[in-house]
């Protein structure tokens, strides 16, 4: 709320809002003055509310308290937000670079088209949580029913580990898998590589899934 | 033409511009809530339904005008 961008849709809202309550209230003939005030209490200024509000919302939907607010959510919140947590999806949170907007960095979507389609997929998610039943399931349920609708891509790891460094190209098991990771047989994030993002809602199996091929 | 403005000249301008001022308040207070709550009915809310408000209420504002105009011709 104290973002630029939220300042100043509060600050338009109150300006727009009293214009057009002076007008409902006051009922003044309809002059070239009061048409301006009116151009400007419903076109001008709204339209400065409405798009501060939405590069406000866009930057509010990258935040991981915003993901974290459905109650499905916040053991995964809870998880990233505990520093003795060594989940990998935790470690890649505590770094203060990429933490606030830890789940948004990971999941979106990259490519061309890939902000879009990432902002599509939040809405299905809103969809599932209000309209899908989600909104009434317990954690339990959640952890044990739900996973990521397609597997996760390593492209998204690979935006930050691009693998032209020492650090990533000496280690052999990069080597050796280099095909299967480019094409996404196996996963970084999997028991045996760099381990499950989100331990905790997985099942005793998953979390000894070894390689997965 | 004429029917055009023989239509606008019939449009309830204080009305709808009444109506407008209403739509117009709506709209601000779903994009103020979405900045005051950030949770994402809100938050959605204020980025779809609230700018749809908005539009008509300057749709509405927008033939006020015309319809003020065109009853005033001679």
């Amino acid at each position: 709320m104290t973002t630029p961008f939220g300042v100043l849709t509060l600050a338009s809202a109150a300006v727009a809002a009293l214009i057009l309550l002076h007008h409902l209230v006051a009922r003044p003939a309809l002059t070239a003055t009061v048409r301006l005030r009116l151009l400007l209490g419903l076109a001008v200024i709204p339209f400065i509310t409405a798009v501060s509000s939405t590069a406000y919302g866009l930057h509010r939907t990258t935040e991981r308290d915003f993901c974290g607010s459905c109650h499905v959510m916040t053991t995964h919140l809870s998880d990233l937000e505990d520093p003795k947590s060594q989940g990998l999806a935790a470690r890649h949170a505590h770094n203060a670079a990429t933490g606030p907007t830890a789940c948004y960095t990971c999941h979106a979507d990259y490519g061309l088209f890939g902000y879009p389609l990432t902002k599509l997929t939040g809405m299905s998610h809103v969809w599932n949580y209000y309209l899908g039943g989600y909104s009434g399931w317990s954690l339990e349920r959640f952890h044990a029913e739900v996973r990521t609708a397609k597997p996760y891509p390593n492209a998204n790891c690979r935006q930050c580990h691009s693998g032209t460094l020492a650090s990533f190209s000496n280690v052999k098991e990069h080597v050796a898998l280099a095909e299967e990771l480019e094409q996404n047989r196996v996963s970084c994030a999997s028991a045996g590589c760099h381990g499950v993002a989100h331990p905790f809602s997985k099942t005793k199996d998953e979390l000894a899934g070894g390689v997965t091929r | 033409m004429k029917g055009l403005l023989r239509l606008l000249a019939r449009w309830p301008s204080d009305k709808a511009l009444r109506a407008a001022c209403v739509l117009g308040l709506g709209a601000l207070a779903l994009m103020v809530l979405g900045v005051v709550y950030g949770t994402p009915l809100p938050v959605v809310g204020s980025m779809s339904v609230a700018q749809g408000f908005g539009v008509v209420a300057c749709l509405l504002f927008g033939l006020s005008i015309a319809a003020d105009v065109a009853s005033r011709r001679p």
